[in-house]
């Protein structure tokens, strides 16, 4: 049988096309957007850095900024840790532990936009939330006209809708921590806690790793959460603005800024990338020490 | 190495797709000549019209089709959500349907991008068919030339809560009648924690305060008129009597609070009030109907129009058709079925918008009709989504108190004449 070297680029020419057409291309456009005064109904010209030195200039540019990463700093910690504990809880084999799995990963797969109206009611001012904490005697809380509130509600969000996925990950990769690592140290008198720090945890490192990039991605690309939790004005006066949020107010509409949301876009991927770089060097780092 | 990067590019690409799709085309004009024959095969894009008028939008193109043997009429239906994102993927590839179903604000970009066909060139004798105030609405201001056929125009009552204007001890037969009145009854409502409002002024409510709005090319809402106005506003806002929810909403999120019987007084139209009737019936049975409250003896129009865009290939079919939908029989029949009101200078003649059956509908219908021949679109044509925007962050500060109503205005207008450039 012999070998054609173009067979396998026929394969994949489906998918690159794709690929080329949906992804490459508007990237490659942005790029070339971010250097104009590009409108939605007209292609602009070419203002060299102007749109960059607006940005440094934009106070809502550094506000968003600010909001991305103190969200980012929120959700990683909660989405390394949460789902690893609820993980290992849920690959004990003991009855009914299915529903568990399936309960956990429910919020994964619904609509963000479900959820974002779940999630305003329950925290409304006037909803189950502060109805309970009224009933109790307590003032309502401003969970969703309080920016400050407003990120954390979001935030709360963020790790309620992620921890299922993580945990699916993490219960792959609890599967391969080989069993006899644990009864090693069980022989040596080590109890759970013990095993915990020392054979799970080294042995999920580099999951945890990965799952600390994706959220801390997905952190800073914030948008469905607060876009919904805010009816889509990132709260009173805009202050809970978020990165992905700007973008899409100033790029919006027949009157949208495509050429100064096109910058921003492409800032926002210069530090995204810039995170990911960072991180895969701690991980080499730690898996040489 | 490799890896890495295609892992970064991996997760950061998406993200930039929604905004970089558009931008690098040009805006392209057919040859189709208005003055052409009036035949062959056109599209027609409405806005959320099924499946609820698909009967009457059918009917309307059969009756067409048999008045102009040898056309097609295309009709499609776009939902409301995402209808602008539709119209502006069509209009960056120039490639918009031949009769398009846009409010003013929405046409104003298009015309400014020279992508719609002029009516006082195209169609010299339309004009005088339509309300004087309904054509205005399509011009471009300071330029002349309109730019779309007037089709159907709402305006409204205020509705209030009797219920809760009673609960406050407030009188529930006298609602306020001016904005002085509003602000006394607002404070009395709130000591009972009652809040009378569900979002804070939109442009529309400084015209009707009597704010100059626009002037001279530019925005001038920050003048002393407007700063009393949201001094107002601030004043209520510190008591209570507007909800919190009022500084992040706009008017169906205001709507829906209303709906809730969680604020007292809301602005709505004729078509709220059936919503009330089959969605609210605990509110329907305290509702409380009364006149718009402005300082200028004209209440606030909202109006839609159809287009013909220059891409047409088929001009002339799609400006007669654009005409037809709009003539005063469809526009009369259209307005019986949808709570709404003709834009044609004799379609409010109709004994259906002058005589009253003594049903709070009818009420409610005649007296709109009334309110209609004198009432202004006061939402400025220029003024965007980027504006709106702007101008809701402005007040939400000045009612916070984050920056005197002055300073939020002058902010405001200042961001609004940056985007108009």
């Amino acid at each position: 049988m012999t070998h054609r070297p173009y067979t396998p680029w026929l394969f994949l020419l489906p998918g690159l096309a794709v690929c080329l057409m949906f992804t490459i291309f508007p990237f490659l456009n942005m790029i070339v957007l971010a250097f104009t005064d590009a409108s939605a109904l007209g292609g602009g010209q070419f203002t060299g850095v102007d749109n960059f030195v607006r940005m440094a200039q934009d106070p809502k540019f550094w506000l968003a900024a600010r909001n991305s990463l103190l969200y980012m700093i929120g959700v990683v910690p909660p989405l390394v840790l949460l789902p690893l504990l609820i993980a290992m809880l849920a690959q004990k084999v003991v009855p009914g532990i299915g529903i568990f799995r399936t309960a956990f990963f429910t919020p994964v797969i619904a609509s963000a936009v479900v959820v974002g109206l779940i999630w305003t009611w329950l925290l409304d001012s006037r909803g189950l939330v502060n109805s309970v904490v009224e009933a109790l005697g307590g003032t309502r809380i401003p969970f969703l006209t309080d920016s400050t509130l407003l990120l954390v509600s979001s935030m709360v969000v963020t790790v309620w809708r992620g921890l299922g996925y993580y945990m699916v990950i993490y219960l792959a990769a609890l599967a391969n921590v080989p069993k006899d690592l644990h009864e090693a140290a069980m022989v040596d008198g080590a109890g759970p806690v013990r095993r915990f720090w020392s054979v799970t945890v080294p042995a999920l490192r580099p999951t945890m790793v990965l799952i600390a990039a994706l959220s801390a991605v997905n952190g800073f690309r914030v948008f469905s959460e607060i876009y919904l939790l805010s009816g889509g004005t990132g709260g009173p006066g805009g202050a809970g603005t978020t990165m992905v949020m700007l973008i899409q107010s100033v790029g919006r509409g027949l009157t949208g800024e495509v050429g100064y949301a096109s910058a921003l876009s492409f800032v926002l991927f210069v530090i995204l990338l810039g995170l990911l770089l960072i991180t895969l060097k701690l991980n080499r780092r730690e898996d040489q020490l | 190495m490799k890896r890495r990067t295609f892992l970064a590019g991996l997760v950061a690409l998406p993200i930039t797709s929604s905004v970089a799709g558009c931008g690098l085309s040009s805006n392209t004009a057919s040859n189709s000549s208005a003055s052409g024959q009036v035949t062959g095969e056109i599209t027609f894009q409405t806005w959320s019209l099924k499946p609820k008028y698909t009967d009457y939008v059918n009917g309307v193109i059969d009756a067409f089709q048999k008045q102009h043997q040898g056309t097609t009429v295309k009709w499609v239906d776009q939902p409301a959500d995402g209808y602008l994102a539709k119209v502006m993927a069509d209009a960056s590839a120039g490639s918009l349907p031949d009769v398009i179903n846009v409010p003013p604000d929405l046409s104003f970009p298009l015309a400014k991008a020279g992508q719609l066909v002029n009516l006082d060139e195209s169609l010299k004798d339309a004009k005088p068919e339509y309300l004087e105030n309904a054509w205005q609405a399509f011009e471009i201001p300071g330029k002349g030339g309109c730019y779309g056929f007037p089709w159907y125009l709402n305006t409204g009552p205020i509705f209030y809560n009797k219920a809760l204007f009673t609960q406050a001890g407030l009188d529930p037969n006298k609602p306020p009648t001016n904005f002085k009145e509003l602000e006394q009854q607002a404070l009395q409502l709130a000591q009972k924690k009652v809040a009378m409002l569900g979002q804070t002024p939109s442009i529309a409510d400084f015209g009707l305060y009597g704010v100059k709005v626009f002037e001279n090319d530019k925005f001038t809402f920050n003048e002393p008129k407007g700063v009393e106005f949201v001094e107002t506003y601030k004043r209520m806002y510190d008591v209570g009597a507007l909800i919190p929810e009022a500084l992040t909403q706009n008017y169906t999120g205001a709507g829906a609070k209303f709906m809730a019987q969680q604020t007292a007084l809301n602005p709505g139209s004729a078509y709220d009030l059936g919503k009330f009737k089959t969605d609210a019936p605990s509110l329907y049975a305290n509702i409380g109907i009364t006149k718009p409250i402005t300082n200028t003896g004209s209440a606030n129009m909202f109006l839609h129009g159809v287009s013909v865009p220059k891409s047409s290939k088929n001009q002339a079919t799609a400006l007669a058709f654009g005409r037809f939908v709009t003539n005063a029989e469809n526009q009369v029949k259209f307005a019986k079925l949808a709570s709404i009101f003709p834009s044609t200078s004799k379609g409010g003649d109709d004994p259906y918008f002058t005589t009253e059956d003594g049903s709070d509908e009818a009420r409610v219908r005649v007296a709109a009709a009334k309110q209609l021949k004198t009432a202004v679109n006061y939402t400025p044509v220029q003024f965007s989504d980027q504006m709106r925007e702007a101008l809701l962050q402005q007040l939400a500060d000045a009612m916070l108190g984050k920056k005197s109503a002055k300073q939020a205005l002058d902010d405001a207008v200042a961001e609004c004449n940056r985007l108009l450039k």
